[in-house]
């Protein structure tokens, strides 16, 4: 246990004071805080200060679309009404799209037998946004129009069309319900999982990494008549991890810092307001670790059998499989965390840590799950460091050559 | 007593047996000289007895007791393949290989800047391991072999790398240490000091040991053929019908006499030829041993 001790101090230390330690502390967060800011902000105005015509044969139906376009006060639209527009207003319209002097232009139009069709044209087809707004103004115009051609009062048909929004509560297991925001726990589950996946993917490729380096500089011979392989393995995998935790506490300080400031009060209400429960907060560095554990042992096998760096970027693809699977797997949670395949996700321990914690966020995990699968990882976590230590004691010792599978079966055997 | 001590002990990796059959025991204050061509089995051995790798069969003793890992921390190792963290400044690195070897870190300290005082490395202390020479660097790991003042010193090639002023205070050092009672055992392919240091050798080839024992006595079962020759001036005695071979680097020459050769003949056609400064009848260096015991295959 001391040997191990001391190996984990070696390591912490040497990666603590390292360039590269403080350079990731600090960057890392400020590029996902970029990342966030310039999505948020790019989301926000991508609708704003768009100048755009409507061509109608009805100008009332033209003119009540604009005046429902001009409410929206974060859209911020400038609308021009050409009606009862003609097919050269039209085909002008179209020529200042193409000039940019407008950014589009809806055209509606009726049929002899009545029938309105409406086309919006502009030089981006995928603006969803525009349109959407768009579809909801043109129906609710025309619902309007078409009530008060039916003799109702105007305040009557606004008064009806006044739209609703709808409150979403999560229900837990006791019966308590509690305000959810069904983006806000989106945004949450992706983002939680991306700062567990980020860190247990770095250490563990920075395992791999020293592991080699060592196995080039040769250290590992001088260590061995020391330390036996499993202690070095462990040490080594204690030390990092520690980095990781150390890491990671410095970004949570940061971010509690942050969110106690008056900047991050205006960004971190309404649609963007987080709610974190003791459970995330104590599951979290829990899943981190078991994940950190389960990927750098493995890793550090894999290393072992490597002569460079680039040999085991080749494998790193093929490793990193279960990584990308847990994220194609999110939004399914989101509308049903209690599938079968969301518990299975969250039992199998190469996904567990990416799965179990986004699904906390979207509905309520029983406590046999969570135990079951800390469980299982752990069990895991031996079996794989008792396999990567086998490969660990005889490849760090094999110098020239890369292990061929047989190889490799030999060496399990053998050692 | 022997100190360390090998009974028997084979390893295979798979079909290839790198170790067979191998017995050899070192006593405290000996020096002793493992040799053998690349890939007899010399790491091969030198590992089991690291316990970094284990026999097949066999058995290994450390200090008069079978093997087990806490003994190691009174044994020194210093590998072929050398490695130091590039990144950590001597002291600390020094330190942290005390503390593996169970020294306190005060201990380890204090002993880390005697040793360097005395390798004459004391102004590298606090420099990182990456800017040293590779000289420099060969003496960090000398001073982490012997810094928890180990009973037994393995040593893999102890002089690689190192220029002569520096081979011979690391040479000066080991025989201070073989005078502290210390059980040295170094493998290497510089015969010259196997001669002038070891006490006694085991050769081995094909991981089986095939001449072993006390240097003295195996250097004396050789038949004193051959002879050495400084001399000035013509070198025609050289052609004598009483040498089976010579060879002659201007004004020394080394002799091998045939099986019945005459010395006292050869004496003569020499100082005939030239000035005769020395000629000695020598038993076979041990490199000679080395090369007809291995059958040439050797590469020293």
């Amino acid at each position: 246990m001391r040997n191990i001790l001391l190996i984990a101090r070696r390591e912490y230390l040497e990666q603590i004071r390292g360039r590269a330690f403080r350079f990731s502390t600090v960057l890392v967060p400020l590029l996902i805080i970029a990342m966030l800011g310039a999505s948020y902000f790019t989301g926000r105005n991508a609708d704003r200060g768009k100048h755009l015509a409507i061509a109608a044969g009805s100008a009332a139906l033209a003119n009540n679309m604009r005046r429902q376009l001009l409410d929206d006060k974060d859209a911020k639209f400038t609308v021009d009404v050409v009606a009862p527009a003609t097919a050269q207003d039209r085909a002008a319209l179209q020529k200042q799209v193409q000039s940019k002097a407008i950014d589009g232009f809806l055209s509606i139009e009726s049929s002899p037998s009545g029938a309105l069709t409406a086309t919006y044209a502009s030089q981006s087809a995928g603006d969803f946004t525009t349109t959407d707004l768009l579809k909801n103004a043109l129906n609710h115009a025309l619902l309007n129009e078409r009530l008060t051609a039916r003799g109702m009062k105007q305040a009557e048909t606004e008064d009806l069309l006044k739209e609703v929004s709808i409150e979403t509560l999560q229900v837990n297991k006791e019966g308590k319900a509690a305000k959810s925001n069904g983006m806000a726990s989106f945004q949450k589950a992706f983002g939680m999982a991306f700062l567990l996946t980020m860190p247990i993917l770095l250490y563990g490729l920075d395992m791999a990494r020293s592991v080699i380096e060592e196995k080039t500089s040769r250290i590992f011979e001088v260590m061995l008549a020391i330390a036996r392989p499993d202690d070095l393995l462990a040490g080594k995998l204690l030390g990092v991890g520690a980095v990781g935790m150390t890491q990671i506490a410095i970004w949570v300080a940061a971010a509690a810092l942050l969110t106690g400031s008056a900047l991050a009060a205006t960004l971190l209400t309404g649609d963007f307001a987080l709610h974190f429960s003791w459970a995330e907060g104590l599951l979290f560095p829990v899943y981190f670790l078991l994940g950190f554990f389960l990927y750098s042992a493995f890793f550090s096998g894999l290393a072992a059998t490597c002569e460079t760096a680039q040999e085991l970027q080749m494998y790193m693809p093929l490793a990193v499989v279960p990584v990308w699977l847990s994220f194609g797997i999110i939004p399914f949670l989101f509308s049903n965390p209690g599938s079968v395949w969301a518990v299975a996700a969250s039992l199998f321990p190469p996904t567990a840590p990416f799965v179990m914690i986004p699904r906390m966020g979207f509905g309520t995990v029983p406590p046999w799950q969570f135990a079951a699968s800390i469980g299982l990882l752990i069990l895991s976590i031996w079996g794989v460091i008792w396999f990567s230590s086998r490969l660990y004691r005889v490849g760090i010792l094999m110098y020239g050559k890369r292990a061929t599978l047989p190889e490799l079966l030999r060496w399990l055997r053998y050692s | 007593m022997p100190v360390v001590e090998l009974a028997g002990v084979t390893k295979a990796y798979g079909d290839k047996v790198a170790v067979r059959d191998l017995s050899l025991s070192i006593e405290a204050g000996q020096m002793f000289g493992l040799l053998g061509p690349n890939g007899a089995g010399k790491t091969s051995s030198i590992r089991m007895m690291m316990g970094i790798t284990v026999p097949d069969s066999g058995r290994i003793r450390l200090f008069e007791k079978t093997f087990e890992r806490r003994s190691l921390e009174r044994v020194g190792y210093l590998p072929e393949e050398r490695g130091l963290y590039k990144k950590m400044t001597v002291v600390d690195q020094l330190v942290f290989f005390g503390q593996l070897h169970g020294l306190a870190a005060e201990e380890a300290h204090t002993r880390a800047i005697a040793w360097a005082t005395r390798m004459e490395i004391a102004d590298a202390l606090h420099k990182k391991t990456e800017e040293l020479s590779k000289g420099m660097q060969q003496k960090i790991q000398f001073i982490a072999t012997l810094l928890h003042d180990p009973g037994l010193i393995v040593m893999d090639e102890p002089f690689s790398g190192l220029d002569p002023v520096n081979a011979v205070l690391v040479e000066r050092t080991l025989l201070e240490l073989k005078a502290q009672g210390k059980a040295i055992l170094f493998s290497t392919h510089r015969m010259e000091q196997v001669e002038k240091l070891c006490d006694s050798i085991c050769l081995i080839d094909n991981g089986q040991a095939v001449l072993a024992g006390n240097l003295r006595q195996i250097k004396s079962r050789y038949e004193r053929n051959h002879v050495i020759v400084e001399f000035e001036g013509g070198s025609a005695f050289l052609n004598s019908g009483e040498i089976a071979e010579a060879k002659n680097f201007s004004g020394h020459a080394e002799i091998k006499l045939k099986s019945h050769g005459d010395a006292q003949k050869l004496l003569r056609e020499a100082a005939a030829a030239a000035t005769i400064f020395r000629f000695e009848l020598v038993e076979p260096s041990l490199e000679e041993i080395f090369i007809q015991t291995v059958g040439g295959k050797a590469d020293a």
